[in-house]
């Protein structure tokens, strides 16, 4: 078996977005989302392009691991624009073609309408992909992420809601998912090597043939489960409270400026949205 | 003869990745039938991987392993019989113990190679006595044993199935001095009796120097050496400059030469040190 997924892989540099304090990045990332979700006229795609185009620009990620990471995902994308070309329906004016499947019951017809709403639709599905992936995978470890979504939720605290638990049980299963796929292809082999046939045979068959993989999968994550736990208590670790950290999150100056970018850039889609004459979506 | 012969073999891990490694770098090794070949290297040194060759679960990059006579690629889609003929114990086998009961859990190779219920049977309680198991244990839970029993249990599920020839990679690692006497023992035994040949992988000079017949020696993705113990344990440089070790008794002997004691420095047994210490003595009662 082989986990090669693109998506969401760390791309290791030292660059400006790398630097960012993981809340000024969920901020960002938030706003940005809402301004696409506002942009309603087509021009406003042009500002949100370009701050993502500029910040990608910044990462020094390649853009090639970019779009590779949005290949697994074109059928979404062309799913969604398919649907879009031939349910919007138009004046009479803007009509393409129509063809006649069946008379009288089904009709196909093309507007333009739908060929616009299409490629909007499409823009905002890739603006938005590239948009969290950039800065939640490839410019930030899942370690910063939740330290990060830790102190941007440490108020929701008051209210007696666990944050810093919840944050530790992230962190713990993003630790161990690699461990995982390396134990899952070991624990494979080893029953191969036992005459396991995981491709042959019908449904029934083939799920049973992975009995001997999940039990064996099970029993040791449990095993690391529990070592881990006794490993956290001997290192005194008894839940948030008092807990001070190695690694203390700081906002910069640069934090500021890209706080205010995303504020912007709504602000300007909103009025590009009431005062701009593009196709409206 | 040989029953398994590797002929240019190279591999690498994610190749045309900037992670590339190589592990093999054309590597030819003939091993010989009816024998035990232990199979040494430091970490990293690639002794895994080969041996990850032999039964297919790795397809070399380039070259050709050969297995009684046959190129186990020849047929990629048959692949999976090779793995009947060539039985393989990964290290650390107990973690891919996963039945209900050690019966049926030994049963689970011979099972997939379609034998009839009784030939499962009459298996499944050879393999145990060659492991040193009773068969009270068939009926327990493979989970309620211990570290050692459960070693064993995984050891007779690939032995139950009567490879031709039987890889285990590291048999011994983390059991204490009697379980790992009593583990390697029950395998120099199983060879002998059904003329199974096996290879050992393992970090332990002492153990190959006790059951092994023939050692080959990586280092850095390549065969160092390939010969008798006596061959590759009396050249102590090279094991030396592949950051390997000689058996201890050997540098204990190494030391004594040192001192000035004539004894030959070709030892690496216990025994062997035994019987030279005893004619030097002897020697010196007559002068």
């Amino acid at each position: 078996m082989n986990f090669d997924v693109g998506l969401g892989q760390y791309y290791e540099s030292d660059s400006v977005i790398h630097k960012l304090d993981p809340r000024t990045k969920l901020f960002f990332v938030i706003v940005y989302i809402v301004a696409i979700f506002v942009a309603r006229d087509a021009y406003a795609f042009i500002p949100l392009a370009c701050v993502l185009v500029f910040a990608v620009i910044l990462s020094r990620v390649p853009i090639f691991t970019i779009l590779r990471g949005l290949r697994a995902l074109v059928f979404i994308v062309l799913f969604t624009a398919v649907l879009n070309v031939f349910w919007t329906s138009g004046t009479e004016a803007s009509m393409i073609f129509q063809y006649t499947v069946i008379p009288d019951t089904w009709t196909i017809t093309l507007y333009w309408e739908g060929l616009y709403n299409a490629g909007l639709l499409a823009a905002r599905i890739i603006c938005l992909l590239v948009c969290t992936t950039l800065f939640f995978s490839y410019t930030t470890t899942p370690i910063e992420l939740t330290d990060g979504i830790e102190t941007a939720l440490s108020p929701l605290k008051k209210i007696k809601i666990p944050v810093h638990e919840f944050a530790m049980m992230m962190t713990i299963a993003l630790r161990f998912i690699p461990t995982l796929i390396e134990e899952t292809n070991k624990i494979m082999n080893a029953q191969k090597a036992r005459g396991a046939d995981f491709n042959n045979g019908g449904l029934i068959k083939k799920a049973k043939a992975l009995i001997p993989i999940i039990i064996p999968l099970f029993v040791s994550a449990f095993r690391r489960a529990d070592e881990l736990a006794t490993a956290m208590e001997c290192r005194g670790y008894r839940g948030g409270n008092g807990r001070t950290r190695m690694k203390k999150l700081k906002m910069h100056l640069r934090d500021l400026f890209w706080f205010l970018i995303p504020v912007l850039l709504l602000a300007g889609v909103i009025l590009i949205n009431i005062y701009g004459n593009g196709y409206k979506l | 003869m040989s029953i398994i012969e590797l002929k240019n073999v190279s591999f690498w891990y994610g190749r045309k990745t900037p992670y590339e490694i190589k592990a093999l770098d054309d590597i030819s090794l003939e091993i010989e039938e009816n024998s035990i070949t232990g199979l040494i290297g430091h970490t990293g040194s690639g002794k895994s991987t080969l041996v990850q060759m032999l039964n297919g679960i790795l397809k070399p990059d380039s070259g050709t392993v050969i297995v009684d006579g046959q190129d186990i690629w020849a047929k990629p889609r048959e692949i999976g019989k090779v793995r009947f003929k060539v039985g393989m114990v990964m290290q650390y086998p107990e973690y891919q113990l996963f039945a209900e009961t050690v019966r049926e859990d030994i049963a689970y190779g011979p099972k997939n190679m379609g034998l009839e219920a009784e030939e499962i049977e009459a298996r499944v309680s050879r393999s145990i006595a060659f492991c040193g198991l009773t068969p009270e244990i068939l009926e327990k839970s493979p989970f309620d044993l211990s570290g050692g029993q459960k070693r064993r249990v995984a050891l007779a599920g690939i032995m139950a199935m009567e490879p031709k020839i039987l890889v285990l990679d590291e048999p011994a690692a983390g059991l204490d001095p009697k379980g790992r006497r009593e583990i390697l023992s029950g395998i120099r035994k199983y060879s002998e009796e059904s003329g199974t040949s096996v290879i050992i992988v393992s970090h332990s000079m002492e153990d190959m120097a006790m059951y092994c017949d023939r050692v080959v020696v990586m280092s850095h993705a390549r065969v160092l050496a390939n010969g008798t113990c006596e061959e590759v344990f009396s050249n102590h440089k090279m094991l030396f400059d592949a950051g390997l070790d000689v058996p201890e008794i050997t540098s204990i002997v190494l030391a004594m030469r040192k001192a000035g004691l004539d004894i030959p420095e070709n030892i690496y047994t216990v025994d062997g040190a035994f019987s030279a210490l005893k004619s030097l003595y002897g020697k010196g009662g007559q002068n």
